[in-house]
Parts: C-alpha cells; structure tokens; sequence
C-alpha cells in the first residue's frame, strides 16, 4: 500500500461505524475493542502512508488519487484524495490523538449508557475529519466538514438527558452554521470564476490572477467565516466553551485537538489564495489577536476546569491563526500539532480528575489532587507548562516562531499585543494547576474519595505527556533530518520558500520571560490555595473582573441579538402571516368568494322554466349575432 | 295550384293547432290541439311526397305518444281541486316575446337566405324501397344504435314508473 | 310550386311556438308538448331539406326516422320521470321542482 491508498484511513473508520453502530450493542464490551482495534489499525496505516509519502522523495509535491464523481453537462467534478505535508501531519495527529483518546474513554465511560454508540461515533469522527484533510476538492472538503460538525453535535448531545447539553449541541452546531454558510458561499464564489473545486488547480488560478482583486477578497472572506466558525474564533467561539458539556475524552479529541482545528487547516491549505487579496492576511492575525487576548482574560476569571481550557484552546487557536496572517502555514501546523498534542493531554487529565472526583470540575472544590493522583498530576504538570510555553516543551518552540513570525509580518504592535497574550496563558494555566493540584483540599468529602485512575486512562496520559514534551523539537532541522523529513518541520511544510528555522534568542528569551512572569504571577497570587489576593483584586477592579466572568457578555449579546433581532423579525413575520397571509389573503379569499356566492345564489331559482329561458334567450341573442357577423 | 292551397290550409292548420296546444286553457285540449298539430305535419310530409314519414308520424305521433300523453294526464290529475287556474307560468309573458323574437329571427333568416334554384322546384318523389335501402345499409349501425336506446327508454321508464313496495 | 322557403318558415314558427309552450307553461305534461312541438319543426325541416335539395340521399328522411324514434322513447321516458315525480311530490308543476335549488 502505498499514498496513493490513503483513502483506506477513511474507509476504514469510516465502516466500522456502521458496524458498531448496528451490532456493536451486541458485542462483547459493546464493542469498545473493535473501535481501539480500528483507529490502531488507521494509526498503523499512517505510518505506511508516511513512509511512502517521504520515500517517493520527489520534492515531496503531493501525491493524488482521484476519480471521476460525476459529470453533468460539460463540468466534470472528481473525487480524490491529496496527500501533502500538511495531510501527513494532521493525519498523524488525528490518528495519535484518536488513538489515545479511545483508549482513555474505556476507562472515562465505563458503564455510561450508550456505551457502544459512543465508540460508533468516534469512529465516524475519525473517518470524518481524516476524509477532511485529505480532500482534494472543496465540495468533498465541505462535505466532510459538514460530517465532523454532526459527529461534534452528537457527542456534544451525547448526554442528551441533560438540558444544558441538548442547548449546548444545538449552540454548537448553528453556530458554526452560520460560518458554514459563508464556506459555502466561498467555495461556490471561487468555484464559479475557476470552473473547478480542485484545490491546486483553484490555487494556480487564483495565483495566476484569474479572480478579480474585490471578488477574491469577498470569497476568501466568505471561506474565512467558515474557518473561524470551525475554530471557534471571535465573534464565533461562543460555542466550544459549551461544548464542554460533552464526554470529556470528547472534548480532548474534537474541540481541542481535530475538529476545531479544521479551520486552521482549511486556511493552511488555501494561504496562497488568501494572500492575494490585500487586506485579508491582516484581518486573519487581528482576529486571531483578538480572540487570543480575549479568551486569555476570560480564562482567568472561569472556575470550571473544562471551561478554562476551552477558553484557552480558543486563544491557542488565535495563536495559530496569527502564525497564518503572518503567512506561516508551517509555523501554524507546528503549533497546531504541539498544541493538539499537550491539550489533548490536558483534557484527558482533567478527565481523569473528573471521573476519580465523581463528577466535579468546579475549581472550588479541589485543590491538592497531586497528592492523590501523582500520574495525573504530573503528566498535567508537564501539559500546562507545555501551554505556559516553558522551555523545552513543546509548545514554547511553536509560540516562539509564532512570536517571530508575527514580529517580522506586522512589527511593533502585533509583536507586543502577543506578548500580552502570552502572558495571560501563562498566568491562567499555573492558576489552572495550582488550584487544582496544590494547595489544600478545598472540600474534605471530595477530596477522600479521590483516587488515582486506572492504567488504562493514565498509560494515555503519558504517552501525550511524552509527545508533549518532544513533540517541539521537530523544529529543528537536525531532528527533522534524524526522523526522516528532509530538513526541519518548517521545511517540511512550506509553500514558495521553505522557512529555514533559526534560534531568535531575543525572542527566545522574551518568550521565556512571558511564561516566567505569567507563572510567578499566578504563583503570587494562588499558591497554596490563597483567593485573598485574587479577591483583593478582583474588589480593586470589579468592572474588569465581571467582564471577564461574564465573557466579555457575548453570550449576553447574541442572546439578546435572538431575542430582539431574530424574535422581533419573526414575531413581524408571524404577524404578517396571521393577518396579511391568512386572514386577508386566505380566510379573505374565502369570504369574498362564500360572499359573493351569497349574493349569486339568488340568481339561481331552481326552477326549470327559468334555465329554458335562459337557453332560448342565448340561442336568439347568438343567431342574431351569427346573423349580424355574417351580414 | 292545388297543391299550393292544400299546403296553406295544412299550414295554417299546423300553426293554429300549434297556438292552441301552448294556449289552450285544459290540458286535454292543448293534448287534442297536439294531436291535430302532428297530423297537420303528417299531411305536409305528403307534400312533400315522403308518405313513408307520414305513416310513421301517423302511427307513433298519432297513436302511441298521444295515448302515452292522454295517459299521463289521466294519472297525474291534480287531485279534488280540479285543473289549476291557469296553466301558464308567471313567465308566460317573457315566453310569448321570446317566442315571437325567436320565430322572427327564424324566419327572418329563411327570408335573408338565398337558395339554390333547386328551392323553387318543388319537392322531389321519395321512393319507398329507396328509404328502407338508406334506413338499413348507410345508417345500419345508427339503426341498430337507435334501436337499443329505444329499448333501454322503454326498460327505464318501466322501471321509473313503477310502483315500488320497498320504497 | 311550393318553394322551399315556405316549409322552412313554417318550421322556425312551429319551433318558436314550440318553444312558447316549454317556456310558458306549468305543467310538466304541457311543456313535454312543446317540446314535441319543436321537435316536429326540425324534423320538418330536415325533411323539406331532403325532398328538394338533397334528393336520393335520403339523410334528412333517415334522420327524420331517427328523431321520431328518439321523441318515443324521451316521451316514454318522462312521463315515467312526471308520474314518478307527481306520486312524491303530488305535483307535475314544473316550477315547483326546485329541490335542487341552494
């Protein structure tokens, strides 16, 4: 088999959630074993297709295999699949954490009900996103986006007992419906110029200025609302703090590591085409500024373990689309698989922390969990100073040449605005951990009843906590030449240029000292357990600290945006249907008529001498008329 | 000429007996006016040399249809109250105008016309064996036709007329 | 020679008469006469066609057979209808079978 066969990671998935799906409840363990042996074999089956794809040593342009779909009129649309730098590293991340996070969810749901659906749908998640970053065509990458976003909406609503998941899934997926829209919009938009949904050949016709400069910009701004819509970027990251409201092996694997990195991904593979339009790379860095800095407060102020990292995946997100405004898909993708790797590993250990607490993720009732569960503790030490960016972990080297990049695309301002947010990951992932891990139990019942998980949820943890801590040194060319790659990551992915990756020790260091400072500032505050600092300042500032809980009040925004805006329209809508449609235009209708079938009916005696009449006197009236036409 | 005065008298004698049915005060009366109106047409088909028509006429219009009628009369009498006071409808008056407007424009369109040259020649003789051979080779099947709604009238209005138990 | 003319006038006056008596009288029975009467114009009518324009044809003659025909049998048939009316509604008045009426 070689990349050429890279369709089977889809397949193969993608049938085993019908099997599990159908008969899985009737297997032993509902199937669980079948759903770990799949995604093993899909994670196997990477590494065959990576070998292939880095022996072919064509310049490692991409290899493609695609068929004829159908053809209506003149306008062929095919089928494939294109493996490229950028596929292989998704793919080897999706698998990885795929892969892991199956594992762990043997233990996370053990006797939930629906035991054997869950695993179908990881399955068909699986199967989803990796058809995904494999497509070859914008329709087939809109229908596979369109795919992971129902697999999200059912794990999200997996607990559909609750209320708050129901309304949580249902946020999750008209939310990115409404970006959904602009994908599609986009991908019509440049499909109509270039004739074609072939990636490449939209790429080379979209560089060879085949699109007009506004049109262009419409489009990519179109796709772009798609993308952050995916990603969870401001103003659409309403929903992945919600969806939290899912299994949390969930929450690990499609909003943290996959799924809402699709986004980025789309952005990635089409950057050539948003490069073009002037004014589009700058909109993608602010919005990913933005979004950064802004989960960065919000975090801070958030109490739930889940909701915190939510919010901080959504900044990390921002941290990946600003690499992208700076044109960097590889610093991007670097980020994306570092960030994929210690974030997964961080929702797995709170999960791990939820399940051996029975059910509590409120900050305010842990508190020393380190001493009770030293596996998890540890490997969540190792993911949150990864997220921190503590040298050597992973997530300091992409930060680092996000940081770089950004310096030398925008300058002064982005360069400083990052910093910032930097600092603020910092400061809420030890606030994350020290009040969580450290400190005293904050609620003495809870904290008995804890104990260390099973090998089965923490063999998991450490193995991300390995890849968390390696995972960054691929950036070196060193490295990336030892594993196989022709140079570094940054040469492995590129798109003119390859990107030669060198130490910026000014940066390197400011990057240290953000973290330093973040770190030793939540240390200050929180260390053993204290609040009376936060406290202190949170009655110094009590403006900034209820923007902040309240999430910069955009919930309350679109909530009030549905209830005076959408309700008010269809409150106009219903009332012109009451009254104008129906009443006047229907029930009206129907009286005129029964009316004037009232005043008619008189006309009609019954009596049959007054038809005769009627008859004979149509027949002169008509004979004389004959009589006259004719002359 | 006599036959020029025959058909005036017979003429005259048509549209006289013709009033009389649709004025007569009795509904026996206007029955016997109908019977002397038909025999009045009778008599023009002689003229018009077709005395196989005025057999027919004779023998159904004459016989059956003014029995059939008598009949009627005799079994849908108003009861003690004796005849209505009049026959006529209270749009007799309208009928009378559009009778008249009708008939002017009838003859008003005969006068209007102009004819073939044929039309002032008289009418032709009629052979008999002439007829039965149209009646029974060109229009055989309309013959047939015919003679099947005849029976299914005659079945109908039997079963129509009938004096049901179960009712 | 008695032309055509003549025959066709006296046609369209019997029809009209004919027409008089279904519009103007009450009586089922009667209007039945009427229309006895205008049926007696046409097949007149057919008739003087054929003897002096159409002559060994036949059509008008044969036609006029068939109407005779037909007349025996709609005779036959309404009086059935009028006696079956007349023992429901003790009436054969034709205007007051309005049953049908809204």
């Amino acid at each position: 088999m070689g990349a050429e066969q890279a369709w089977l990671l889809a397949a193969i998935p993608g049938g085993m959630f019908f099997v599990i799906a159908m008969i899985g409840r009737w297997l032993p363990r509902q199937a669980d074993w079948l759903g770990i042996l799949t995604i093993a074999t899909t994670f196997a089956l990477f590494f065959v297709v990576l070998v292939d794809f880095l022996g072919t040593g064509d310049g490692l342009g991409p290899i493609t295999n695609s068929m004829s779909w159908t053809e209506i009129g003149g306008f062929q649309l095919d089928m494939g699949i294109f493996v490229d730098p950028i596929t292989i590293v998704m793919l080897g991340v999706i698998t990885a954490v795929a892969l892991m996070v199956n594992i762990f969810s043997v233990g996370y749901m053990k006797g939930e009900p629906r035991y054997f659906w869950y695993f179908a749908l990881l399955q068909g998640f699986a199967a989803s996103m990796i058809l995904l970053v494999m497509a070859d065509n914008l329709l087939l990458v809109y229908v596979a986006w369109e795919l992971v976003g129902v697999c999200s909406f059912l794990l999200i609503g997996f607990y559909w007992e609750r209320r708050s998941a129901i309304e949580a899934a249902k946020k999750a997926f008209i939310t990115t419906r409404v970006g959904d829209v602009g994908l599609l919009i986009g991908i019509i938009l440049l499909w109509r110029e270039a004739g074609t949904f072939n990636i490449s050949e939209i790429i080379a016709f979209a560089q060879d200025g085949g699109y007009g400069s506004t049109y262009l910009f419409v489009a990519s701004f179109a796709v772009f609302l798609g993308a952050i819509g995916k990603s969870a970027q401001v103003p659409f990251h309403v929903w992945l703090p919600d969806a939290m409201e899912g299994p949390t092996p969930v929450s690990a694997l499609i909003h943290a590591a996959t799924m809402v990195v699709a986004g980025v991904y789309l952005v990635a593979r089409l950057l050539p085409v948003f490069e073009i339009p002037e004014g589009m790379m700058l909109i993608i860095t602010i919005v990913g500024l933005v979004t950064a800095l802004m989960t960065g407060v919000i975090a801070i102020a958030q109490t739930d373990i889940k909701k915190v990292l939510a919010y901080s995946t959504v900044g990390q997100l921002g941290f990946m689309f600003i690499a992208l405004g700076a044109g960097y898909p590889d610093v991007a993708m670097l980020h994306l698989m570092t960030h994929a790797f210690f974030k997964a590993l961080l929702f797995l250990g709170s999960g791990s922390v939820i399940l051996a607490t029975h059910h509590n993720q409120e900050m305010d009732k842990l508190g020393g969990m380190w001493r009770k569960m030293p596996i998890t503790g540890t490997t969540f030490l190792i993911g949150s100073l990864a997220l921190a960016g503590l040298p050597p972990l992973a997530g300091f080297w992409s930060k680092d040449e996000i940081w770089v990049v950004t310096e030398g695309a925008w300058g002064a301002w982005a360069t400083i605005l990052f910093g910032v947010a930097a600092v603020l990951t910092a400061f809420y992932t030890t606030r994350l951990f020290i009040r969580t891990f450290m400190g005293n139990p904050q609620d003495e019942h809870v904290y008995e009843h804890t104990h260390e998980t099973g090998p089965v949820m923490w063999a998991p943890l450490v193995f991300l906590g390995v890849l968390a801590v390696v995972s960054g040194f691929v950036i070196f060319n060193e490295v990336g030449t030892a594993l196989g790659f022709p140079g570094g990551f940054t040469e492995f992915i590129f798109l003119d240029e390859p990107h030669v990756y060198s130490i910026h020790w000014d940066f390197a260091a400011a990057s240290l000292a953000a973290a330093v400072i973040g770190i030793f500032v939540g240390a200050w505050m929180y260390w053993g357990g204290r609040l009376d600092r936060a406290t202190a300042f949170a009655n110094w500032q009590p403006g900034l600290f209820d923007v902040a809980r309240n999430k910069f009040y955009w919930d309350d925004l679109y909530q009030a945006g549905v209830d005076r805006g959408l309700l008010g329209f269809s409150y106009v809508v219903s009332w012109f249907d009451r009254y104008a449609v129906n009443d006047t235009g229907v029930d009206g209708s129907a009286q005129t008529t029964g009316y004037a079938g009232f005043i008619l009916k008189h006309i009609q005696t019954g009596k049959v001498p007054n038809y005769a009449m009627g008859i004979a006197i149509g027949v002169i009236v008509l004979t004389i008329a004959g009589m006259a036409a004719r002359g | 000429m006599a036959v020029e005065v025959l058909w005036w008298l017979f003429a005259f004698l048509i549209v006289g007996t013709a009033i009389g049915v649709v004025t007569a005060r009795t509904v026996i009366h206007s029955a016997l006016f109908l019977l002397a109106s038909l025999g009045g047409v009778a008599a023009m088909y002689v003229l018009l040399l077709v005395e196989f028509l005025a057999l027919v006429q004779i023998l159904i219009y004459g016989g059956a249809v003014a029995v059939l009628v008598l009949l009627a009369l005799m079994l849908t009498r108003q009861a003690a109250g004796g005849e209505p006071v009049s026959l006529n409808g209270p749009q007799a008056p309208f009928a009378a105008l559009a009778g008249i407007a009708l008939a002017a424009v009838l003859v008003g369109a005969v006068v209007a016309s102009s004819w073939p040259a044929a039309a002032a020649d008289g009418p032709v003789d009629v052979p008999f064996e002439q007829i039965s051979e149209a009646l029974f080779e060109d229009f055989g099947a309309t013959f047939i036709l015919v003679s099947i709604l005849l029976l299914v009238a005659a079945v109908g209005a039997i079963i129509l007329a009938r004096q049901e138990d179960a009712d | 020679m008695v032309p055509l003319e003549n025959f066709l006038a006296l046609s369209g006056i019997l029809f009209a008469i004919g027409v008089y008596g279904v519009l103007a009288r009450r009586s089922a029975v009667l209007v039945l006469m009427g229309i006895e009467l205008m049926l007696n114009a046409v097949a007149l009518n057919f008739v003087a066609f054929a003897a002096y324009l159409d002559p060994g044809q036949f059509a008008g003659v044969v036609i006029a057979v068939f109407i005779i025909t037909v007349a025996a049998a709609e005779v036959g048939l309404a009086l059935a209808i009028i006696i079956r009316y007349f023992r429901m509604q003790a009436t054969s008045n034709v205007d007051e079978a309005a049953a049908l009426k809204w």
